[in-house]
Formats: structure tokens, C-alpha cells, sequence
């Protein structure tokens, strides 16, 4: 599902070059999962955003779902992402102009569905926020908020979910019905995850762990209950 | 991909949802745009409700559907046979004569010059006058006039029972006619638009005015024909056939649609102005749309990458945040549009009171479609650029904890789109002048104006970051420190303050100073060097009289005194005057009668720049000397030809040499003078110039009226009254659109601050708790504004003044003096505004509690 190969990134500064990759070498199987993790500063935002096609590599190539990243341009990107992979952020980033119906139905829009709002409903239904259609996320919890960008970013039935710390703006227990929801829905459609996490329980619940330090895949294994199983 | 059809279908739902949140982030937009729409749109309808005014009264106005006009002499038998045979005649004739109180018991006589009309029994022709606040038409009018007893009536302007101490039924003397005070005229319908009139009206019957013994040939009096023609009848087809039919006249022929060119070609020229100065107004609010655009996008980062993010392409982003901008400048527009369609209205009253001309209020769609135009481009061309850079939002930058302002420049083709939005704002303000050289120039001082100010912003900020220079900064003290370091932080309004309120500010400084001098030509200098009295009408035979009677009067220091006769032009090197190559600026000269003397010698005054003076004696064929300003807007040069209708009689003449007039010595100035040789023999009579000291003006107009009642005195100070009058109220209207200017870039200004709230908030709270004392906290901000604000008011003082002085010397070749009081006074009222905006600004930041704030950080 995934192919990194060779994955470099320097970046100018004012300082001077900032070489924030340093030759990534990494892969993952579609329907599998993988907890990214490491110290602040390790490039795994970064990595992530190579993946998302956010961040266009200065060396190496980028593979998702069979399809190489660097050659497309960046309307094609969108597309690409629109239809293949969904983002959820540790901060939601939910639009606060538009209601929890809107923000799940968008990405659907944008890919010209004319069953936006039904797939929309649906999609909220399915996080138990059917209650919540018309609110705006100014009028919803963390967690309520949360489970409305875990909605958008299943909505178009994406291949590989993307998510950056997705309880790290959450209490524990929400955090973990957060996850809870995110792992159901992960099953339910066969969705690869890549999942960014300080939280150890977390790793070990995606059960592949990558740990990054200095822009370089440190060490890359089950996690150690999957690998003890 | 989708089509367009696709995206626009998006984008239009995305901006419909945002724009759901409200414009709590546009109001400074809407408010600059509505400002600047309604600054053009009521300008432009209320000089078209003039326009349309004077159109719909031009009848009442020129007094028929022709008029005919002739100076010095009455149409001949044969002329005046003519017009009969052809439309219905009204005459009239009118002229400046002096009015005298017969002295009733005590004997004392008071005098006042007037302007004195005869009508026949048909005046008005078309309309109806008013006496004693009713209409009265010609029948009421003819009976009020009509001898009783032997003794004519009169009705006057109902200042002049004040000025005389006289009522209705008192007898009024008037050359060496007696009349009865019969009624007030309080309106009168061919009243003319001239804006200066140097005396009350009174108003006669023909027949009265002939027993006055005033109508001489070669007097300087005006005889007025109006004409009604048959029903159907074509009124310039009939003008022309008149001109065609007795060409060697002399008159001023006018039909309908050439009723008051003066008045529209002076209503073109205000409204240009006016539109000029509304335009800055626009432009400046262009800034605040800039301005709110720009930071309206910036707190819409997160929203444009999350859109990003989920695979809306570039195209949606753009067309998503056009529309809304769209959207709200519509809204703008709107407002604008509506306050400056009822400002007619509001101003009615006003104008009427300047203007002789009753407005056709309504609403006129021409001025508003093109206030709408130039609102839309301006919206487009400031708010274009930071659109398109927002369509460039990485959507990586919602996996960076730091989301800030959007930077960098957009795609070349928008860039050129705002270059093209830019030039099309121009030429649309090119397009809609009525001399669009000046509006060509306006826009250069504009684009000129911008680029200093902006340079002058990029210094201050080098400036502010040389002094903040950590090795010197240590001794400046933390309030002056934090102030620098505001100055030129990256992002800091720096620039957008100093440009928008410094061009505000230049506007205001330059029409002050305009106004200033051209007021302290009026009512100071001019009555320095100017005569106390023009005494007009001395007939040939009286001129020894007069002179004698002003040196014989204590007082006087000087007198100069020459012929006059008045004449049309009628033709340049044989091509008839109506037909040549003249420049509109100098049309005036052809339009209407030039006063001719006759001279020796090169009267003081004038210096001559091209050709030769005559000798005193000189006899030979007719020679003119003309004035060189003139001569260029009519092409002509030494040696060229100028034929000139004196009393019926055209008169070829030779122009000689070119003169240099120094028009504002308020002096005798003639732009034709003759050689010796022509114009004695013609009827003609005399002017003279007399300078008296202030006390002795009363016993000068005594004594030359005792002398010789028919000659008129017109008070020098009266005049310059009427014209300062007329360029105060003229200045209150500048001025008032100048403010609108000023309030546009206090618009912005407060965007500004409006904008910079949240990290001012932030550096308060941040002193406070380093323990600084709200007074140390409140001095640093001021300090800020204050900087900014004298560099502002300075930049404008010296920039406004070069913008007087380039009007007043180039343009309207006048003298110019720097007036310091007017443009440090203008300039320091800015410096105060901003320093009040930025107080409140910076109070409202004061009260914020550090726990708070801190808490949520």
C-alpha cells in the first residue's frame, strides 16, 4: 500500500540547509497498521506529509496505493487525496464556517457526489453524532469534534488514513473511544492506517511499530505483544 | 478534474457557508468601499440633477427658445423688423447703474450701485417671476411697472430696501428718472447663472428705462431680444438661419441647447474636481480593502489547507474567497450607491442657494454605474493579489503547530490581472472626466503619491530597524525600544498606515492650501494694491468732468482711466470665431463680448513678449497687441489677423505684438488693445480705475455721481466679497469631499489597529506582568503612533504643499504662498487622529486581564 524508497528532504532556512529525511526506506501492506513515533523534531510529521503528497521529497520516490506521488502535479495530488486518503489532525482543522453535515460532506463535494449529504449522514451515524448534524464545531466537544474529522476523513471510503496525533488534544477517555471508533472503522472498510503517537498504548494497539530519530527510520518491528503473540 | 461549471458550483456553495458566519472581519472593507462609492455616486448625481436642471429650466433660463444679445448699441430698424417677422419678441435691455434715495425730509441721499433691467410688456416670455414671494407673469409684471401718475414703478431685490432704508412706495431715483418702489422681486426666471453679481436687481419697464436718460449707444449696456417661435419650430435650425441672415450683427446668438455654457462648463470642472478628490477617497479605501482582504485571509489559513486537504484543487480555493469577496463588495457598492443617490437631496438646499438653478432630483443611473464600476475594480484590483496568494496555501501547513500569515507572491497571471484591474481603473477614471488630461494627470500624481508614500514607509521601517539595532537600543529605554521595534517587526502596518492616512492627509493639506491662497489673494493682497473703485459708463464728453471731480476729492492717491468698447470676436485670420481651431480653454474668449481699448503706449502691467510695440503716433492700418496666453489658445501669432464686431461694424486688425498680463494686479487689463487710429471715432465710453484711501470712498462715489449721476462706481471691496463668497463656498466643498479622503485612511487606520489587536494585546499583557506600569505601557504604544503620525504629517505637509503649488502656479498660474499656520495646522490635526485612534486602540488592549489571556495560552 505504502513505498517509500529512498526518501530524502533538505529544506532551506536562514540558517542554511535543513536536511529533515535522511534516506527513508519504508513499506506497509494495504489493510495493515503502523504507529509512527519518536522525539519531537524525529521528521515523522514530515514523513507523514511526503505520504500525503503535502511535501514533495527532494530525493527518492513515494508509492501509495500503487501510484507514484512525485510525478503527479498539485491538482492531480488533490484529486489523488481526495479519492485515496483521509487526514485526521491532532487539532481536527474541522472548517468552523460549516456544520458537522458540511465538514463530512465536502470531501465528497469536491469529488462531485451527488449523495454527499446521504454518504454525510451516514458517516456521522456511524461516529454516533446524528444528533449533531447542524452544529457547528464551535457548539461540539473535543472528542464530539474529533469523531466529526474521523467522519470527513472516512467519508469517501479512503484506502490509507493518515493520523497526527489524533488524541493528543484529547482527554484519556475520550482519547480512547476516540480510538476506538478509528480502529471499528479502520476493520469495518479495510483501511490501512499510519497512525503519528507519543501514546505507547496506542503503538502497541496498531501493531507495527516505526520508531524515527534524526530524520531516519531507527527501528522498525512488530510491536512487542504482537511479536510475543 | 472537474470543469469550471463543477468548481464554480463548489466554490459558490463554500462561500454561501462561510459567508454564514457574518462580515464581522469586512466592516472596515464594506465601510471603505461604501465611502468611496458614495463619494462618486452622490457627486456624480448631484451634478447630473444640476445638469438635468438646467436642461429642464434652459427656456426659463436663456428667457426664450433664442436669444439674441447685443452690447454698446439696440438692434437696427432692419434687424429688429427681422426677428418680428419671424417669432415673437421680447426685449430687455440691462446695464450697472447707480440708485439713489430722492433724500425725503432730511435731505440725506443714499446710493447703491445696481443692476438695472428694462423689459417690455411681454417679460417673461416663458416662466413666470416672483414679486413679494407670488409668480407673477407678464401681465401683473407689465401693470406693476407701468407709469402712474407720471411716475414708473420699479420692483427690486429685497436687499436693496435694506441697503437704501427704503419701502415699497418710496421713490427711488435712477439716472434722471424717478420710479415708485411697486413690489420686491424675489424671483425672476432668466435671472442668468452668472455666480457674481456686484448689485441688487431692479427692475424697470423699457419705456422707463429710456426716460432714465442711461441708454446711449457706446454705454455699456446689454440688449437682450428673446424669441418664441412657432410651435414645432427647431430652435438651432432657426439660430442658424438668423446668423445666416444678418451675419454682419454682431450678436450672441443661443437656441435652446446652449442655454448657460458658462454654468455647465463651470458644473463640468467642480464636478471633476469633486469626482477627483472622491476618487482618492476610493483609492484609499482600496487600502482598507486590501488591508481586511489580507488579514481576513490570513485568519483563514487553517480553512483554505483543510479544503486543501480534503482535495478541493486551487481553482475551488480561488473561486471560493472571489466570490465572497464579491459577494461583499456588492454589499459595499450597494450602500455606497444608496447614500450617494440621496445626497442630492440632502444638499438641495445648498446648492440652490449657489447655483440659480432649481435641481432635478431623481435618480440618475449613468453616475451610479459608473460609481458601481469604479467601487467593483476597486474591490478587484486591492483584494485580487492576496486572493491568489491564498490560493497558494500549502496544505502541509496543518501539520505545523504555527499557522501564520499568508506570505509569498502569486502566479504571474494574476499579478497581471491586478496590473490589468489597475490600468482598467484608470482609464475608467481617464474615460468619465470631462478633461481627462487632468484626470491623466491626477492618476500619474496618484501612482506617484503611492509609490512615495510607499517608499517613505520602507525608509521609516530601515529607520526604526537601524535605531533598534540591539547595540544602540540598550540606551533608548524600553518604551522607545518596544515603539521602534513595533515600527518594523515583520508584518507591522507600517506601510499601509503611513500611505493611506498620509494620502488623505496630502489631499487635505493641498486643498487647505489652495484655498488659503487663493482667500489671501482675494481678501488680503488684492485689496492691498487693488482700486478702491472701477467707475464705468464716463461718456466721452464727461471725461473732464470726472477728472476733476477725482482730484478734487481728498483722499484719492491715484486714477488711471480709459476707453472701453465692448466686441465680439468674430473671426480669426477670416475663419468665423464659432468654426476655428480654438482650445476649450480659451473658447470663453469667443463666446461672449472682450472689452477693446485703445492705447499709445504699453500700459503698466503687461510686458510684451513677441513682436513690436507701435509708435505713439502711429496712424496707419488697424494693429492690435493681444494677449499672449490667449493668442496661444487660438493659435494665432504676430502678423495673424482678428476681425472684431464693434457695434455692427467688423473690424479687421493686424496683431502687432503678444503681451504678458498680470492679471491679479486688479489693475485696468485689456486683453485687445488698439493702436491709435480705429476706435476713437467709434461710441464708446470710458473706464477708469480710482485708489482712495478706505475713508474717503464715500465722498469720492459722492462726488463723482453729483458730477455726473449716469456713471456707476463699483466698490472694488464688494466685489472681492462676492468672489472670496464664492470661493468659500466652493472650498467647503472640496474640503468636505477631502475629509471624506481623511476619513477613508482613519478607516483604514483603525483596520490596522483593528488588525495588530490581538499581539498588542498579547505585549501588554506581557509587560504588565514583567511589571510594567500601564502608563509605561501606554507611553510605548503612543510613542508608536506618534512616530508614525509626525512622519505621516510631515511627509503630507511637504507633499500637499508641492501639490498647491503646482495647481496654483502651473494650472492656474496664480501666486503662490507657503502658508505655514495652514499646512504644520492640517497636518498636526492628522498627527492628533492617529494619536487619538491609537489611544483607544491601545486602551481597549490595557484592560485585558494578564490571567486570562495567560490561562488560554
Amino acid at each position: 500500500m505504502i513505498e517509500l524508497s529512498n526518501i530524502h528532504l533538505r529544506l532551506p532556512s536562514l540558517a542554511g540547509e535543513v536536511h529533515i529525511l535522511r534516506g527513508i526506506d519504508f513499506s506497509l501492506d494495504a489493510g495493515a497498521a503502523a504507529a509512527l513515533v519518536g522525539p519531537s523534531g524525529s521528521g515523522k510529521s514530515t514523513m507523514m506529509m511526503v505520504l500525503a503528497g503535502l511535501e514533495r521529497p527532494s530525493e527518492g520516490t513515494v508509492a501509495v496505493a500503487g501510484q507514484e506521488l512525485t510525478a503527479m502535479n498539485e491538482d492531480t495530488l488533490a484529486v489523488f487525496r481526495r479519492d485515496t486518503i483521509g487526514i485526521v489532525f491532532q487539532n481536527f482543522h474541522l472548517v468552523p464556517t460549516m456544520t458537522a453535515l458540511e465538514n463530512v460532506a465536502m470531501p465528497l463535494e469536491f469529488a462531485g457526489r451527488a449523495d454527499a449529504f446521504d454518504m454525510a449522514k451516514d458517516g456521522l451515524a456511524q461516529v454516533g453524532l446524528s444528533h449533531r448534524l447542524t452544529h457547528y464545531p464551535a457548539q461540539l466537544s473535543g472528542g464530539e469534534q474529533q469523531r466529526v474529522a474521523l467522519a470527513r476523513a472516512c467519508a469517501a471510503r479512503p484506502r490509507l488514513i493518515l493520523a497526527d496525533e489524533p488524541t493528543g488534544n484529547l482527554d484519556g477517555d475520550t482519547g480512547t473511544a476516540v480510538m476506538d471508533l478509528l480502529f471499528h472503522m479502520r476493520d469495518e472498510l479495510d483501511i490501512t492506517l499510519l497512525l503519528i503517537t507519543h501514546d505507547p498504548v496506542l503503538a502497541e494497539r496498531c501493531g507495527r511499530i516505526v520508531r524515527m530519530a534524526d530524520g531516519r527510520i531507527a527501528d522498525h518491528g512488530l510491536a512487542p505483544a504482537v511479536a510475543a503473540e | 478534474m472537474n470543469g469550471f461549471g463543477a468548481d464554480l458550483a463548489i466554490a459558490t456553495r463554500l462561500a454561501r457557508r462561510e459567508l454564514r458566519a457574518g462580515v464581522r472581519g469586512f466592516r472596515i472593507f464594506l465601510a471603505c468601499l461604501a465611502l468611496g462609492v458614495a463619494a462618486i455616486a452622490g457627486i456624480g448625481s448631484l451634478g447630473t440633477a444640476v445638469r438635468e436642471g438646467l436642461r429642464a429650466d434652459a427656456r426659463k433660463i436663456l428667457g426664450g427658445d433664442v436669444a439674441v444679445r447685443l452690447i454698446h448699441r439696440d438692434a437696427s430698424p432692419a434687424e429688429q423688423a427681422w426677428l418680428r417677422r419671424n417669432a415673437t419678441v421680447s426685449q430687455a435691455a440691462d446695464l450697472r447703474a447707480m440708485a439713489y434715495t430722492t433724500g425725503g425730509e432730511t435731505g440725506q441721499r443714499s446710493r447703491a450701485l445696481v443692476e438695472l433691467k428694462g423689459v417690455d410688456g411681454l417679460w417673461p416670455l416663458y416662466g413666470s417671476a416672483a414679486v413679494d414671494g407670488g409668480p407673477a407673469g407678464h401681465d401683473r409684471i407689465a401693470a406693476l411697472l407701468a407709469a402712474r401718475n407720471g411716475v414708473y414703478g420699479v420692483l427690486v431685490d429685497p436687499v436693496l430696501p435694506i441697503r437704501l432704508g427704503v419701502a415699497i412706495g418710496d421713490r427711488l431715483r435712477i439716472g434722471g428718472q424717478s420710479f415708485e418702489i411697486r413690489g420686491l422681486l424675489t424671483g425672476e426666471p432668466d435671472r442668468g447663472t452668472r455666480l457674481i453679481k456686484l448689485g441688487p436687481r431692479v427692475l424697470v419697464s423699457r419705456a422707463g428705462l429710456d426716460a432714465t436718460g442711461l441708454v446711449r449707444t457706446g454705454s455699456l449696456i446689454y440688449f437682450h431680444y428673446r424669441l418664441k417661435l412657432p410651435p414645432g419650430a427647431d430652435a438651432a435650425a432657426f439660430a442658424s438661419r438668423l446668423k445666416t441672415a444678418l451675419p454682419k450683427a454682431g450678436w450672441r446668438v443661443r437656441s435652446l441647447g446652449e442655454a448657460s455654457p458658462g454654468a455647465r462648463q463651470f458644473l463640468a470642472r467642480i464636478t471633476l474636481y469633486l469626482t477627483l478628490v472622491g476618487l482618492t477617497a476610493l483609492l484609499v479605501g482600496g487600502l482598507g480593502v486590501a488591508n481586511g482582504v489580507r488579514a481576513w485571509l490570513d485568519g483563514r489559513i487553517a480553512t483554505i489547507a483543510t479544503f486543501k486537504c480534503l482535495g478541493a484543487s486551487a481553482r475551488i480555493v480561488f473561486l471560493t474567497y472571489l466570490i465572497q469577496v464579491l459577494v461583499l463588495a456588492f454589499a459595499g457598492i450597494a450602500l455606497g450607491l444608496t447614500a450617494g443617490a440621496i445626497l442630492p437631496a440632502l444638499l438641495a438646499g445648498a446648492v440652490e442657494s449657489i447655483l440659480p438653478v432649481t435641481l432635478r432630483l431623481g435618480i440618475y443611473p449613468a453616475p451610479l454605474a459608473v460609481a458601481a464600476l469604479f467601487g467593483l475594480l476597486t474591490a478587484l484590483a486591492f483584494s485580487l493579489w492576496a486572493i491568489a496568494r491564498a490560493r497558494e496555501v500549502p496544505p502541509a501547513m496543518l501539520f505545523r503547530q504555527t499557522v501564520s500569515a499568508i506570505e509569498g507572491r502569486p502566479r504571474r497571471i494574476y499579478a497581471l490581472a491586478t496590473g490589468l484591474l489597475v490600468a482598467a481603473l484608470a482609464a475608467l477614471a481617464i474615460l468619465t472626466a470631462a478633461d481627462p488630461f487632468i484626470a491623466l494627470i491626477f492618476i500619474g500624481g496618484c501612482a506617484g503619491a503611492f509609490l512615495l508614500f510607499r517608499g517613505m514607509a520602507w525608509l521609516v521601517a530601515r529607520a526604526a530597524a537601524g535605531l533598534s539595532d540591539p547595540a544602540r537600543a540598550i540606551r533608548r529605554g524600553p518604551n522607545l525600544r518596544l515603539a521602534l521595534a513595533n515600527i518594523h517587526r515583520p508584518g507591522a502596518p507600517t506601510a499601509s498606515v503611513i500611505l493611506s492616512l498620509g494620502l488623505g492627509a496630502t489631499v487635505l493639506v493641498a486643498i487647505a492650501l489652495i484655498q488659503g491662497n487663493l482667500m489671501d489673494q482675494v481678501r488680503r493682497q488684492m485689496p492691498d494694491r487693488a482700486p478702491a473703485f472701477f467707475f464705468i459708463d464716463i461718456l466721452p464728453d464727461q471725461v473732464a468732468r470726472f477728472d476733476t471731480a477725482v482730484k478734487n476729492t481728498d483722499g484719492v492717491s491715484r486714477a488711471t482711466r480709459m476707453p472701453m468698447v465692448r466686441a465680439r470676436i468674430a473671426r480669426l485670420n477670416g475663419v468665423p470665431a464659432a468654426v476655428a481651431a480654438v482650445h476649450p480653454d480659451a473658447r470663453w474668449a469667443t463666446r461672449n463680448e472682450r472689452g477693446l481699448t485703445y492705447a499709445a503706449n504699453l500700459p503698466e502691467g503687461s510686458r510684451l513678449i513677441a513682436g513690436k510695440w507701435w509708435p505713439a503716433d502711429y496712424r496707419g492700418p488697424p494693429l492690435v497687441s493681444f494677449d499672449a496666453e490667449l493668442a496661444r489658445g487660438m493659435g494665432l501669432g504676430v502678423g495673424d489677423t482678428i476681425t472684431f464686431n464693434v457695434l455692427g461694424r467688423e473690424i479687421t486688425a493686424t496683431i502687432a505684438n503678444l503681451r504678458r498680463i498680470q492679471w491679479r494686479t486688479v489693475g485696468m487689463n485689456f486683453t485687445v488693445i488698439f493702436a491709435p487710429g480705429t476706435l476713437e471715432n467709434a461710441p464708446h465710453s470710458h473706464i477708469a480705475a480710482v485708489y482712495a484711501r478706505p475713508d474717503s470712498e464715500n465722498r469720492l462715489l459722492a462726488a463723482v455721481n453729483g458730477a455726473l449721476p449716469n456713471v456707476s462706481g463699483v466698490r472694488v471691496r464688494d466685489a472681492l466679497s462676492a468672489a472670496a463668497g464664492l470661493l468659500e463656498n466652493i472650498g467647503v466643498a472640496l474640503r468636505s469631499t477631502a475629509l471624506v479622503t481623511l476619513v477613508a485612511g482613519l478607516l483604514v487606520l483603525a483596520g490596522a489597529i483593528a488588525a495588530g489587536h490581538r499581539r498588542r494585546v498579547y505585549d501588554a499583557v506581557v509587560l504588565k506582568v514583567l511589571g510594567a506600569t500601564r502608563w509605561r505601557v501606554l507611553r510605548a504604544f503612543l510613542l508608536e503612533y506618534g512616530l508614525l503620525g509626525l512622519v505621516t504629517a510631515a511627509i503630507a505637509a511637504i507633499l500637499g504643499a508641492v501639490v498647491a503649488w503646482a495647481v496654483l502656479t502651473l494650472a492656474m498660474r496664480s501666486p503662490w504662498t507657503f502658508l505655514p499656520a495652514t499646512a504644520i495646522g492640517t497636518a498636526l490635526l492628522c498627527l492628533a487622529v492617529m494619536l487619538l485612534f491609537g489611544f483607544v486602540g491601545t486602551w481597549q488592549a490595557m484592560r485585558q486581564k494578564p490571567a486570562a489571556l495567560l490561562r488560554n495560552e
